[in-house]
């Protein structure tokens, strides 16, 4: 679903950060990537993204490549959840609903409070009010708020930065057999953590280092 | 008009002790004005009088196309100063700046003149420079504050800009609120003016008027006319600049350009 063909990117300041890298992820894949701080892994996701550009190489969405999409329609459906969960100002449900505001939304209806409710219950969020302000959450509501806003997009591709970063183990189990749950749906979902997954089913293993991907052996 | 008090040169050379004054502090205080105090107190002079004999020469020869010259000079170097004030981002505005000062103040200043004054010709030199020049010198700081105020909320509040375009946003979209902050900032000034003309402040194009010997008022309805004029043109200038300012600072893939960190305010 996504494939990269040598894909290099130097950062804003010339530091080569990728170089040549090169590795694909089919539908129904659940992959895990890790490798040292600074070493590009949410530069590759945000490259997956369209974020920014790669400064070499290709990178293909469903055998097209990238600058061949519209780039919001793109982003919702190769959907990347930043590795710093941000709250929009309003409450809870209205950082679920924004997204259903925007005009690529066109003709798409909001989603029901029933839903919203069932998504967060999910990632162990049930206490939550969705008129309560998303300001006031702490760090891990706040992550999985910010997945739960990504996921009502229902992307075909999940690339999600450090998502259980700052959860316990209980609330990084929800959020791991969430990435599963959805992997089961036929999405490919790419997973960048410092942490190895607690999961122990079928998870193909990458790391990112000196630029260059590589399986974890 | 009774006519006012002529000023001689004893007489400005006498105010030159209120710049002496001012050095005379900066000495004493170790404040390391001195050098902006001098050449301050030279550009004022010179600036001044040479504006006094061009003026002079645009009056006798009356032209609208030196008069449509002289306005775009003026606002050339609004749009200079103003695209300094903002400089250091990584993203050049003076055309966004230039332009928009352009096509607001333009059309700001006919309505004044040939619409509301109805000078005869609107570009009549006598009311077009002057009042045009209000438009161009009050409102460049509106737009200088509108750009700052985007600049400053897109480095603060980058990752929220992203996160928006990461759900699907475009770039109007994702900046919108960034977008009413910088323009209300622009606007702010000339709307608190509005409340505090003649209980706080007499404004200085009436108290040229009454100096010069008009009547107070007579002064008062054009000083009305430039408050009212104000308002619109920073409202035009600010919506236009900070839009073309805007996507300057997307690629045409709704990419946010990086952008340096806000340096300290020397002014």
């Amino acid at each position: 679903m996504i494939s990269l063909e040598e894909v290099s990117w130097d950062a804003p300041d010339g530091k080569p950060v990728l170089s040549d890298a090169t590795f694909s992820l089919a539908g129904g894949e659940l992959a895990w990537l890790s490798g040292p701080s600074g070493g590009g892994k949410s530069s590759l996701l945000r490259l997956i993204n369209r974020l920014a550009e790669p400064k070499s190489g290709s990178i293909f969405f469903a055998g097209k490549p990238l600058s061949s999409y519209d780039p919001p329609a793109l982003r919702r459906r190769v959907a990347l959840l930043p590795q710093t969960p941000v709250m929009l100002a309003g409450s809870v449900g209205s950082n679920l609903r924004r997204p259903f505001s925007f005009k690529v939304a066109h003709g798409q209806a909001p989603p029901e409070r029933d839903r919203l409710e069932q998504l967060l219950a999910g990632l162990g969020l049930g206490e939550l009010a969705l008129d309560q302000e998303a300001g006031g959450l702490s760090l891990g509501q706040k992550q999985r708020v910010a997945l739960a806003r990504l996921l009502l997009l229902e992307p075909e591709v999940l690339l999600l930065d450090e998502p259980v970063s700052a959860l316990d183990p209980e609330s990084r189990d929800l959020v791991e057999r969430t990435a599963v749950a959805q992997a089961a749906a036929g999405r490919a979902v790419l997973m960048v953590s410092h942490q190895a997954p607690q999961y122990s089913g079928p998870l193909r293993s990458l790391v990112l280092r000196g630029g260059v991907i590589r399986q974890r052996p | 008009m009774s006519g006012a008090v002529q000023i001689g040169w004893n007489q400005l050379a006498l105010a030159l002790g209120f710049v002496l004054l001012a050095g005379g502090a900066s000495l004493w205080l170790k404040l390391g004005l001195g050098r902006d105090l001098i050449v301050g107190t030279v550009r004022t002079f010179a600036q001044l009088f040479l504006m006094g004999y061009v003026l002079v020469y645009i009056f006798a020869l009356s032209r609208p196309w030196l008069v449509l010259v002289v306005f775009a000079g003026m606002i050339f170097f609004a749009g200079r100063i103003v695209a300094g004030r903002v400089k250091g981002k990584g993203v050049p505005v003076f055309w966004p700046v230039f332009l928009s000062m352009l096509l607001s103040y333009m059309v700001v200043s006919f309505l004044v003149t040939g619409v509301v004054v109805q000078a005869d010709p609107w570009w009549e030199p006598r009311y077009f420079l002057p009042l045009g020049g209000m438009v161009v010198g009050n409102s460049m700081n509106a737009m200088a504050l509108a750009l700052e105020r985007l600049f400053g909320e897109m480095t603060n509040r980058r990752e929220e800009v992203e996160t928006l375009l990461c759900l699907g946003a475009e770039p109007n979209e994702a900046t919108s609120s960034i977008f009413a902050d910088s323009v209300r900032a622009g606007m702010i000034p000339s709307i608190n003016s509005m409340m505090g003309v003649g209980l706080v402040f007499i404004p200085g194009m009436m108290t040229g008027q009454i100096l010069a010997g008009a009547d107070p008022l007579l002064a008062i309805k054009y000083q009305i006319v430039v408050m009212l004029m104000l308002v619109g043109s920073t409202t035009l200038g600010s919506v236009l600049a900070v839009s073309l300012a805007r996507r300057r600072l997307f690629t045409p893939a709704a990419q946010l350009r990086p952008l340096s960190p806000p340096k300290p305010k020397v002014h």
